[in-house]
């Protein structure tokens, strides 16, 4: 049947609903009174959501199209960089690692690489291989973490259950090597706190196995899903030159079809000397960024095999920490800075200067910004960059253009995680 | 609000003034208690431990205890950590929408008294907001402490003494008197920051051989003539230009963007409040240049506090538009050509404290604190 269109122009007055002032909208107020004119929606996801924490988009839709995605994060600020300049260099580890304490290892390998840097600190081969092991267990509990609320985000809540049950394992694991399930704080300046027993290592080293027949199993269950397939594929596409223009970081990046790993291009720990992969894929979509994400945790589970392996005897606490223990203790102290640590780094005063570390947290680029002044023992300045504060501009830029349903799908994705973004 | 438990399971008809009860009390409170469902209201990182506690690990729906997406079918709310002061007020919508009875579990230090964000400025406590029937201790609480939580909640509706179910050894502090009154250790806090009127942050290491970076640095040199104040190799991969004016930001940038660099790692401010100046940072770095992809260039330069504009870089590099806008909200700087300028982002507008990253507004330190025995 076809249809003759015509245009009609019907004079209703319209006025604005009361309620736009107490909606604390975070954008202009000209355009919520174009939106209303016209023919067209504001819709107001959040902040209170079923995802990870908490974070308001804004869309303009037409029809059920996204015309435009407005962010209002902050709603997990809680000021890590201001209170970063009232604690002591060691006191901050505790600190840096809140915004993700789903891989907390992660957050303070990265900050002690800065203040080891700036100090000149040496770090001893076995803690290196240490940091390794904890740093890929908290990758691959992050990505499990982040399948899982995919998979609430889809709702398909058999896939939250297999990505939390088996992060319990690696949960299981941390608490084992450092006796905290979650907030490990077990990196320290110029070495670990304490060395592992090989027995937990070689659990470790058996559970990688349980963990990649596990991953096969959740690949039939919930990755090669046919409703998830559907759900995900060709939505939420960004192209490679995109993907660069807006700062995409991490595996997102790598999604997008660019060969870029911290790991790889400014190594760090003894990444240089293990044999992994960097998964990348071409599409750019949210099905190939969730693949990306499956792949590196093979590719984790295989790095935490040679690390076991390979791993030297030896101490974990660098020399010259250890110089300024009494003789006595050195070789108990070599092997657990217990009794130690405050009386040794309470009074750490770095040189002035500045010391930019960039790490590969499990969603992208972690960068820290240490500024010390020389004089005092707190940070003069700590700039953190987390990966959802970069990835959010390339996430709101991926809502366009696709409908309403498929936002849920586009979210997961990205694994955002505001307590991370907003800091 | 406050008055939880079975007696609010009925209906009142305020027009003709009867109640009307539901059920049987018995019934209704064994009902509840096997039934709180809480709202799934994940205000900050205590939601990762909150999530396995409902995962198989631990599974709390054998308790009774399955999180609902909308708070208007719930008899619970959990506080999943830190309150900022922007969720305060989604808190409170959230727990006015929920029915009667209504039961709050506020979970880890944070929601108690702030935990490690104590002195923070965008922080409040749970205690403010919404009437809190039942704490759970940790940073972040293990699921078992959880589910201990929810065993109180459940004491509660069943009208039995509310009490922590984990029993504590009884000693008696008296005899631990000391004769002495005990004054703490001064903290070891040393926080010179009024004595510093400058930072070198460009300061080279000894002995750096980098071909590729020298090549870099007398190429920006020679681009922007007099404009470079300072321009050396700092390390392997890493290289550091300091400018002489905010005015030639944008050709600096410019000129990096035609070589390669092609995304912003970070931009910052370095309050020197001595000074009086701040002095920014822009980090870039490149992706598609094989040769440039681990070198980090840093640009340095001066602009004054009392008057901080620095042109805005988004129509170059439109991912570092954020970073501009947390930076105005936090600093104050103002960036000529960014659209936002003016407006909050991160911040709550409620926020007591205008760009609190600056240095002249202290928040309270453990150095300031002293502990009264």
């Amino acid at each position: 049947m076809v249809m003759s269109e015509r245009e009609v122009s019907i004079n209703v007055p319209v006025e604005l609903p009361t309620e736009v002032k107490s909606l604390f909208l975070p954008i202009p107020k000209n355009m919520v009174e174009e939106v209303y004119r016209s023919d067209e929606y504001l819709v107001l996801i959040g902040p209170a959501h079923p995802g990870s924490g908490h974070m308001r988009i804004i869309l303009r839709l037409k029809g059920d199209y996204i015309v435009e995605a407005i962010p209002d994060p902050g709603y997990v600020h809680r000021a890590v960089e201001k209170l970063a300049e009232t604690r002591l260099f060691v006191h901050n580890i505790p600190l840096v690692e809140r915004p993700t304490i789903a891989e907390s290892s992660i957050m303070d390998h990265g900050y002690v690489r800065a203040i080891e840097e700036l100090g000149q600190l040496d770090v001893p081969p076995r803690a290196q291989y240490l940091r390794v092991i904890m740093d890929e267990l908290s990758r691959i509990g992050d990505h499990l973490y982040d399948t899982g609320i995919l998979a609430v985000f889809l709702g398909h809540s058999t896939g939250y259950m297999w990505g939390f049950g088996l992060r319990e394992f690696i949960v299981d694991a941390l608490a084992r090597m450092t006796g905290a399930r979650i907030t490990v704080s077990f990196v320290i300046p110029s070495g670990v706190r304490w060395d592992v027993h090989p027995d937990t290592l070689r659990y470790i080293y058996n559970m990688t196995f349980f963990i990649e027949k596990k991953i096969d199993e959740l690949g039939t269950i919930f990755t090669k899903n046919p409703v998830t397939v559907s759900r995900m594929k060709s939505v939420g596409v960004l192209t490679k030159d995109e993907c660069i223009r807006f700062g995409a970081v991490g595996p997102f990046l790598r999604a997008c079809g660019v060969e870029y790993d911290n790991r790889k291009v400014r190594p760090y720990a003894v990444y240089d000397q293990l044999e992994w992969e960097v998964p990348v894929a071409d599409e750019g979509d949210a099905y190939s960024r969730f693949l990306v994400r499956v792949e590196e945790i093979r590719q984790s589970l295989n790095i935490i095999r040679q690390a076991v392996k390979n791993i030297p005897e030896g101490p974990v606490i660098g020399s010259k920490l250890m110089a300024r223990v009494p003789p006595k203790e050195r070789e108990r102290v070599a092997k657990d800075i217990r009794n130690y640590l405050f009386r040794l780094l309470i009074g750490l005063t770095l040189p002035e200067g500045e010391a930019t570390t960039l790490t590969e947290a499990a969603r992208g680029t972690l960068l820290y910004s240490l500024v010390s002044d020389g004089k005092s023992n707190v940070p003069y300045r700590l700039r953190m960059i987390t990966p959802s504060w970069y990835n959010l501009r390339p996430f709101m830029e991926s809502l366009k253009g696709y409908r309403l349903m498929d936002l849920p799908a586009i979210y997961g994705s990205w694994g955002y995680f505001p307590p991370e973004a907003d800091r | 609000m406050g008055d939880t438990g079975v007696n609010t399971l009925k209906i009142t008809l305020k027009s003709i003034g009867i109640d009307i009860k539901l059920l049987p009390d018995s019934w209704a409170s064994w009902g509840t208690k096997f039934s709180i469902w809480p709202a799934h209201l994940v205000t900050a990182c205590c939601g990762v431990e909150f999530a396995h506690t409902s995962a198989p690990g631990y599974d709390a729906e054998r308790w009774g205890f399955l999180p609902i997406f909308g708070p208007r079918q719930t008899n619970a709310i959990v506080i999943e950590g830190t309150v900022t002061r922007k969720m305060a007020k989604v808190v409170k919508v959230a727990y006015e929408q929920m029915p009667y009875p209504k039961f709050v579990i506020a979970m880890g230090s944070c929601a108690m008294e702030g935990g490690v964000f104590w002195n923070s400025y965008h922080v409040v406590r749970v205690s403010d907001i919404v009437p809190v029937d039942a704490w759970v201790m940790g940073c972040p609480p293990t699921p078992e402490a959880v589910i201990r939580a929810i065993r109180m909640v459940q004491d509660k509706i069943e009208g039995k003494e509310v009490k922590p179910n984990i029993r504590p050894s009884q000693f008696d502090l008296t005899k631990l008197k000391p004769d002495k009154p005990q004054r703490p250790p001064n903290p070891p806090h040393r926080i010179e920051f009024e004595l510093i009127k400058d930072i070198n942050v460009c300061k080279p290491m000894p002995n750096v051989k980098w071909e590729l970076g020298q090549k870099l640095v007398d190429g920006f040199k020679s681009t922007l003539g007099n404009g470079v104040k300072n321009a050396v190799v700092r390390n392997v991969n890493d290289l550091c230009i300091t400018l002489d004016s905010a005015g030639r930001l944008r050709e600096a940038v410019e000129s990096a963007f035609k070589l390669g660099f092609d995304h912003v790692k970070s931009i910052n401010v370095i309050d020197l409040i001595n000074a009086g100046v701040f002095r920014m940072e822009y980090v870039l770095g490149s992706y598609m240049n094989k040769e440039l992809m681990p070198v980090l260039l840093t640009i340095y330069f001066d602009v004054p506090r009392d008057e901080a504009k620095v042109p805005s870089i988004i129509d170059l590099y439109p991912g570092a538009d954020y970073q501009e806008r947390e930076l105005y909200d936090l600093f104050g700087v103002w960036f000529e050509g960014n659209p936002w300028m003016g407006s909050n982002f991160l911040l709550d507008p409620d926020t007591p404290v205008k760009y609190p990253l600056r240095k002249e507004y202290r928040i309270p330190s453990l150095k300031g604190v002293v502990v009264e025995r």
